[in-house]
Order: C-alpha cells, then sequence, then structure tokens
C-alpha cells in the first residue's frame, strides 16, 4: 500500500478511534460516581443540589450526559474545572505550555549537565573526578525528588533568599502578552528582557530539583558508553594518527556514545514529565501536574477526562506518525498489511 | 587543610550574614503578600458561597451599605453614610422600614457613578438569579420589597421585624453592592444561570481594584486611587495553592507577610524571627458531630447496628456529649487554641451566655450512666462517621472514636475519612444516609441564622436531620428561636437565648468537638495589622494594612 493510501486510511479511522476513546474514558471517569460534589458545598439542601444537577445535566441517564459532553466538546467546551474555577478550555493551554516549559527546561538541564559530567568521569575512570561524580550520580537517582526539592526550597528560598518560587513575578507577567503560553519565549518575543531573566530565575530551582534525577542517569549512561568506545581500536588508531587527547575524546568517541545515551534521554523525557506533579505541588509552579494531582483527589471529571481524553489523542498521532517515519526508514515494512 | 577550613567559614559566616540582613529588610515593599489557603471559585457577591474563598476578595474589592468595624461587632457606615437606627428615624417605630442614605460621589471601578439604583439593582439581582450556591436567601428570606426614593435613598421593606437584618444581610457579602452598567454590558441577570462575566471580573466600589486573576497562581489587587474613603496603603497579593508548610516556610523566610494557618502550625511559627504570632479569639465556625434523627431504614452501612430512632433518644446524645474527650482534641490537633461551647450559639456572638452549662470535660461515668439507661452499655453499637479527609474534621472523627472504644469495647466508631467532593455529596442528601459526620458550620454574625439553621426544629437542617423527632419540647425551642429574631429589645432578646442555651444543653441536637481559636501570623513589619473573625476567612480587611 502507498504511504499516502495509509495516510488516508488511518486518518479516516481516527476519528472513530477518538470517539471509541471518549466513550471509553467517559464511562470509566463515570464509574468512580457522579461529578456533582465537586460542584457542591457543604452547606447545600438538597433542593440546591438538584438545581446544580440540572445545571451541569447531571440529573439525566449517563448515556445523555455523554451527548451533552461530546457536544460541548465539539463546540469548544470542554466542561467546568470545580478545581481552576474557570472553564477547562481557558484553563488547560496555559497549565500544558507551564508544565512543558518546566520539563523541557528540567531537560536542558539533565541532558547538558548529564553529557558534560559523563564524559568527564568516562575520560577520568576511576580517578577522583570519576569517584566524585558517581557519587553525586549515584545520590541523583536515589534521593526521592520531593526530598531534594524540599531541600533546595528551604536552602535557595527560605535561607538564601536567591531563588523564587511560582512561576513569575506577577508585575513582569502581566507586562507582556502571551501569545505561546511559554514564559521564556514570551518573554522574548516581547523583547522584554526583564521579563525573560524573571522568567529564568524562576524556572532554576524547579528544573534543577527535577533534572538531577535524570542527570544522574544520562551522567551513568554517557559515562559507560564512552569508556566502552574509549576502548574501541578506532580510538587507538586516531590517537597513532596523532590526534590530541581532546580532539579524540570529543570528535571521535564522544560522538559515538551519544548514540546510546540519546536512547536513554528520549526515554527519560516521560520520567521528567511524571515529576513535574512532585515539583510542581512544591515549588508552586502553576502546571498541569499540580492541577491534575488536585483534579483527581477532588473529583474534578471534566478536568481529568479533558487530560486523559488529550493524551490518548496524542498517543493515537504519534503512534500514526511513528508508523509512517518506520515506513520511511525501513522500507521493508509494509504499512497497512 | 587549614586553608580549606577558612575558605569554608567564610563561606558560612557569609550565608549566615545573608540570612541575618535579610531578616531585617522589609520585603516586596509596596505590596502586601498574603499566603491564602485554598481558591476563590467565583468573585461575584450573587455567586459566592458563605466562608468561601472569594469572599475573601469581595471584602477587599466591594463595599456594602454597613461594614463591621475593625475590632469588633459595631456597625461602621460603608456606602450608606449613616448606620440605621429608630433614634435617627431610619428605622420604622414598627421595625419593618430601613431607610439608607447613599453615600455621595462614590465611582465604581468602571468609572461609573454610585446611585441608590445600583444599589437597589444589587439587592434585587441577587434575589432574581438565586443561584443555588449563592446565599440570595441572605436577602430574599426577609425583604420584601427594596426601593429608590431618590438618587442618594434606598428604602427596604421587611416581612416581619428583624433583630438580625443590619448584622446578618446588609453587611452580608452577598449584599454587596456592584456596577449596574457593568453588569447589564457583560451578560445583564438572568434567573438560575451564573454571570460568567462578574464570576471572574470585579465591578465594585471597594478599596480595590482586580488587576488579574492567575488561576492556582495568585490574585492581584490594585489601590483603587479613587476610593471614596482612606485609601489603601498598600497594594496586594494573594498568593494561591501554596502547600501549608510552604506558607510557613514562605512566612519565616518573609516571602509572605500574612499567611492562613490553622493551629497545628503554631509550634513551627512561635518564636520564629520577625514573625508576630497573634492569638485571641475564635473562629465562628464550630466543628460539630452531627446526630442524624431522619435515618431512612436500611440505609446506613452495613457495619452499623444502631437502629434508625438511635439519636432520637436525647439520652444517648447527651452521652456522646459527655463521652468525647475534649483535652485530646484541643490539646492535640488544635494546639491549645479553642473553647467549648455545646450548641450553636458561638462564643463571641450576641446572646452567648458565659454562664450557660457547657460539656467540655470527658466525664466517662455520666457517659456510661445515660447509656446504661438507654440499654446500649452492655450490648454495645456500631456506628460510622462520615467526614472529609485529612483535615480538622477527621481528626475530630478520630478523636470520637478513641473516646467511645476507649471507653467501652462494646462501642464501635467507624471512621469514613473521604474526598471533599464525596462528602460534600453525602451530605448533601435528604434524609442523609449516615448516622453522623463531622463538618463545621458558615460563620454568621448575628445568633438567628445559627439557631434557624442548625437548631430550629424545622429550620433549614432541623428539617432534615429531623430534629422534631428528638427534641423533648420541639414547640418551646422553635418559639424561643422564632421569638428572639424578632425581638427588638436587646435585653429582653439576650435572655431569650440564655433560656434557649440551658435548654440545648439538656437536649443537644450537636456534639460541638470545639471552637476553633483563632491563630494568625504575620511579618513583625506589618502594621496596623487588624483582624476581625466576623469579617470573611482570613478575618483581614488589607486596606488597613501597612509595611
Amino acid at each position: 500500500m502507498q504511504i499516502r493510501d495509509y495516510i488516508i486510511r488511518r486518518l479516516l479511522v481516527l476519528p472513530v478511534l477518538i470517539i471509541g476513546t471518549s466513550i471509553i474514558v467517559f464511562a470509566l471517569t463515570r464509574i468512580g460516581g457522579s461529578p456533582i460534589g465537586i460542584y457542591l458545598s457543604h452547606e447545600m439542601n438538597p433542593a440546591e443540589v438538584q438545581e446544580m444537577k440540572e445545571r451541569f445535566h447531571l440529573d439525566k441517564p449517563v448515556p445523555v450526559q455523554y451527548f451533552y459532553w461530546i457536544k460541548g466538546v465539539t463546540q469548544g467546551d470542554l466542561g467546568w474545572s470545580g478545581v481552576a474555577s474557570a472553564p477547562v478550555v481557558d484553563v488547560f493551554p496555559k497549565k500544558f505550555a507551564a508544565t512543558m516549559e518546566l520539563a523541557i527546561a528540567a531537560g536542558i538541564v539533565a541532558v547538558s549537565l548529564g553529557i558534560a559530567l559523563g564524559t568527564f568521569a568516562g575520560a577520568r575512570r576511576n580517578k577522583l573526578a570519576d569517584h566524585i561524580i558517581r557519587v553525586v550520580s549515584v545520590s541523583g537517582a536515589s534521593m526521592p525528588l520531593f526530598w531534594f526539592a524540599i531541600l533546595l526550597l528551604i536552602i535557595f528560598w527560605v535561607w538564601l533568599g536567591w531563588f523564587p518560587i511560582g512561576r513569575s513575578d506577577p508585575n513582569l507577567f502581566e507586562a507582556i502578552p502571551h501569545p505561546t503560553g511559554f514564559y521564556t519565549i514570551d518573554a522574548l518575543l516581547a523583547g522584554n528582557f526583564a521579563a525573560f531573566r524573571d522568567a529564568v530565575w524562576h524556572l532554576i530551582m524547579p528544573a534543577v530539583a527535577l533534572g538531577y534525577g535524570a542527570t544522574a542517569i544520562i551522567a551513568r549512561m554517557m559515562r559507560s558508553s564512552l569508556i566502552e568506545e574509549l576502548q574501541e581500536d578506532y580510538v587507538d588508531a586516531a590517537k597513532a594518527k596523532g590526534l590530541a587527547e581532546r580532539v579524540v575524546l570529543k570528535k571521535h568517541a564522544r560522538r559515538n556514545a551519544l548514540i546510546p545515551t540519546v536512547t536513554v534521554i528520549g526515554l527519560t523525557f516521560g520520567f521528567l514529565l511524571q515529576g513535574t506533579v512532585v515539583a510542581e505541588i512544591i515549588f508552586r509552579w502553576p502546571g498541569l501536574g499540580r492541577w491534575m494531582a488536585s483534579a483527581v483527589l477532588r473529583g474534578d471529571q471534566a478536568t481529568i477526562m479533558t487530560y486523559v481524553m488529550f493524551t490518548s489523542i496524542l498517543f493515537l498521532i504519534v503512534n500514526l506518525v511513528v508508523d509512517i517515519i518506520y515506513a520511511n526508514l525501513d522500507r521493508r515494512v509494509v504499512l497497512g498489511e | 587543610m587549614q586553608k580549606l577550613l577558612i575558605i569554608t567559614q567564610t563561606i558560612l559566616l557569609g550565608i549566615f550574614l545573608s540570612v541575618g540582613a535579610q531578616a531585617q529588610a522589609v520585603k516586596n515593599p509596596g505590596i502586601l503578600v498574603h499566603a491564602a489557603d485554598d481558591e476563590a471559585t467565583t468573585l461575584d457577591p450573587a455567586q459566592v458561597e458563605a466562608g468561601e474563598g472569594g469572599e475573601t476578595v469581595i471584602l477587599q474589592v466591594y463595599d456594602r451599605l454597613l461594614e463591621f468595624g475593625p475590632s469588633g461587632p459595631q456597625l461602621i457606615p460603608g456606602l450608606a453614610s449613616t448606620v440605621p437606627t429608630i433614634a435617627n428615624g431610619m428605622i420604622s417605630e414598627d421595625g419593618m422600614t430601613y431607610t439608607f442614605k447613599i453615600r455621595e460621589g462614590v465611582v465604581f471601578h468602571d468609572g461609573t457613578d454610585l446611585t441608590a439604583d445600583d444599589v437597589k439593582f444589587s439587592w434585587d439581582r441577587i434575589v432574581e438569579m438565586d443561584l443555588p450556591e449563592g446565599q440570595a436567601g441572605v436577602i430574599a428570606d426577609i425583604v420584601t420589597d427594596t426601593k429608590v426614593i431618590d438618587d442618594y435613598t434606598f428604602q427596604v421593606t421587611l416581612s416581619g421585624p428583624s433583630a438580625s437584618f443590619l448584622n446578618s444581610t446588609v453587611v452580608s457579602m452577598a449584599a454587596s453592592i456592584v456596577s449596574q452598567d457593568a453588569v447589564m454590558a457583560n451578560g445583564g441577570v438572568v434567573a438560575g444561570e451564573p454571570n460568567e462575566y462578574m464570576a471572574q471580573n470585579v465591578a465594585g466600589t471597594g478599596p480595590y481594584k482586580l488587576k488579574a486573576w492567575n488561576r492556582g497562581e495568585n490574585i492581584l489587587l490594585d489601590i483603587n486611587e479613587n476610593y471614596w474613603g482612606e485609601n489603601a496603603k498598600l497594594a496586594a497579593r494573594i498568593e494561591i495553592g501554596a502547600e501549608p508548610d510552604v506558607r510557613v516556610l514562605g512566612l519565616r523566610a518573609g516571602n509572605y507577610d500574612t499567611i492562613e494557618t490553622d493551629p497545628s502550625f503554631v509550634a513551627d511559627i512561635e518564636g520564629a524571627d520577625g514573625v508576630t504570632l497573634h492569638t485571641g479569639g475564635l473562629l465562628l465556625e464550630p466543628i460539630h458531630v452531627g446526630f442524624n434523627l431522619n435515618i431512612p431504614e436500611g440505609s446506613l452501612p452495613k457495619e452499623d447496628t444502631i437502629p434508625t430512632d438511635f439519636f432520637h433518644d436525647p439520652r444517648i446524645r447527651q452521652a456522646f456529649n459527655y463521652a468525647f474527650d475534649y483535652d485530646a482534641f484541643l490539646y492535640g490537633p488544635l494546639a491549645g487554641f479553642g473553647q467549648f461551647n455545646p450548641h450553636y450559639l458561638p462564643i463571641g456572638i450576641f446572646g452567648h451566655d458565659a454562664d450557660a452549662p457547657v460539656y467540655g470535660a470527658q466525664d466517662k461515668a455520666k457517659a456510661e450512666a445515660l447509656f446504661r439507661e438507654a440499654g446500649y452499655w452492655d450490648k454495645g453499637f456500631s456506628v460510622s462517621v462520615i467526614t472529609e479527609e485529612s483535615n480538622l474534621f477527621a481528626d475530630a472523627a478520630l478523636v470520637l472514636k478513641d473516646s467511645m472504644e476507649g471507653m467501652n469495647p462494646n462501642f464501635r466508631i467507624n471512621v469514613l475519612a473521604v474526598a471533599e467532593a464525596v462528602f460534600d455529596e453525602a451530605h448533601a442528601q435528604n434524609p442523609i444516609e449516615y448516622a453522623m459526620w463531622v463538618k463545621n458550620a458558615d460563620p454568621f454574625a448575628d445568633p438567628h441564622p445559627y439557631m434557624s439553621a442548625y437548631q430550629h426544629p424545622d429550620g433549614e437542617w432541623g428539617e432534615v436531620h429531623g430534629f422534631a423527632n428528638g427534641y423533648r419540647n420541639p414547640e418551646k425551642i422553635a418559639e424561643l428561636i422564632d421569638g428572639a429574631s424578632i425581638e427588638l429589645d436587646v435585653d429582653k432578646r439576650a435572655a431569650m437565648y440564655s433560656e434557649l442555651q440551658r435548654l440545648l444543653f439538656d437536649d443537644p441536637m450537636w456534639l460541638i468537638t470545639a471552637q476553633e481559636g483563632v491563630t494568625m501570623a504575620y511579618r513583625s513589619w506589618v502594621k496596623g495589622f487588624q483582624m476581625n473573625p466576623l469579617w470573611p476567612r482570613p478575618s483581614l480587611r488589607f486596606a488597613y494594612l501597612d509595611k
């Protein structure tokens, strides 16, 4: 089958898959009970509860509730978040951008430090620097994120006052438009250096806390790969050619050692996204993780369903894209068979 | 090695000096940073629930006709230039008509002028919208007519004389005055439907204007430079969503000026450099264990062995009140900050009689005698208590469990600690399918709303919980509550409440575990600190504060 036909077929199937997913997500969420509790207070009497149910169509049978929900979704109404006190559709993009910004910043910390430390340690195998980096790596991999985050918070926010918590200085944040939702990018687009500096300053502590664990994994991987590469014949050949040690290390061995490390880096991004929940709670970062944790604890089903649907659709699309890339990379793969 | 030690010492000294220096300097000058417990759900006075986070903001950005002054229950003029009294002729002799002279020259945040039309519009609007989550009843239950006499005179007619109208209706956050022009330009008034614009924006006259509301992050308030009264001295930022420990750390570091906390954090704050702990006074939200006297047959959890009329017997209710270990709750979760009171007329509210009897101390002998009389001491029972998880309510339920099970191994208390949403849904059923629950009440400034909602046999909760099935003399209780609500003679009214409190001690409908003490922490650089529990929590008016 031609790739074009395959893509068309998959795109035609996609809406069916999405509708099927939405039914499953809706049904599974409703199994947990009615979401009405999130809209109530202790002091509401039964008549008032009934009015609230009518407002959110929760007085109707579950299939009818699904109809109202899916109708709302097609019209861009994802429901009302009881946790955020706002329409989900208004809040979701902002929270998503905040979380992605934090995860990417943590990724940058992890990758840059991990590769640098791994290279440094690998090139100095069994020397003092290697031992120190091993201790740093092992502690990073074994230290619970919540503990390390609280430690950073106490030292750098409470004692030293060097870094703030939260995402921004509200005055600087309010002073610029937010077309992308990424504070750093929006600040650059607005040409506001003070806001950019503020964004980076707020990112440092949560990004370091979150990135430290991944740094350790990447550094250990990089070290092992580099040590293996340095034992290869081509390294000896390069040295025999008279190339400087630095050049051999950076131009040859490190480049090859990066191949398995990059695979690990890809996997650690998922680890970073998971970690945002803890980092966001401790550093009061207004992202998706903190919002979702509250939504799950408080039974905010509109928010939970949006999140699950979003990740499900993303998964479907990513799968499609991966299939296509795979077919392009390896011509032996026959699509749709 | 010596060199290394010197370097280390220098670094450490630098750190300590920098910390010391920071402790002295005022952080965030020009702005009051308040770390709140939770997010507001709405900023619309017609939609806000009593005691909810939105009231914190509404207090700062809207005005009402009258306000509570900073140091107690005395009323001071707000948008009305005078407090109505019979003596000044602004309350009619029959107590049915109230006239308010509206302050002239007041401008809303949107630039329009305040007139009596706006006042009438604001009050009528909440009644017309009548939202289930709002407080329309505050006005609708008592006001029969609102009238504009002229541009600056507003008149209200009540359904009957009321001793609580000024203290509970006029000062209520629900009775805040909104700009008619702003509302009509943004969705208007639709019966039964919230106004989305008003839920997220502000159209008031208060000392603060809403600058931004970043969900889950902060609410920014700017000083209203055109305020009719004395301008606020500091802008304000309400930080949302910090964990309780983080709030305490932030206060200690000087990053927050005031924080919302509870007595369990006092030990972490007491003695901290540059922090002042304000204690004294009590919150007006007694924490109660409820007794259900209206249990549907077959509805209780399967572990429960009590009959449906278990709590109809006043001896059982009294026995629970004697059995509870008050000291364990007071000196445990409340860290010693609280007092005891056996009924729903809180200490600090008009009519509370300090000489009326209280339980307040565990008396196992009396509890045992009452359980024996009622026939449950030997055969025992098992009963479930539903409560929210991980808060003072859950602590109170656990103290009850320890108290009862420690007293008699035949007693079994099953604590069902559930998520807030699950609890709210369970509690909102009529009839409730649990025999007992733990929560607190909404705060009020007058005894009548408490008595009417929580003690009257035909009141809002009395009816749901079946109080008429259990009071020894429900007619007498009802007569006293109804009579006190319309008694305008202060001494006679106080005497009626006093009698009521004695009756409610012998015939308790609740187990009030404690009235929680006020514990508020703020940076010592905050000047003009004033706290009044009659203001919505955290009971601060930011406009009074400076630093």
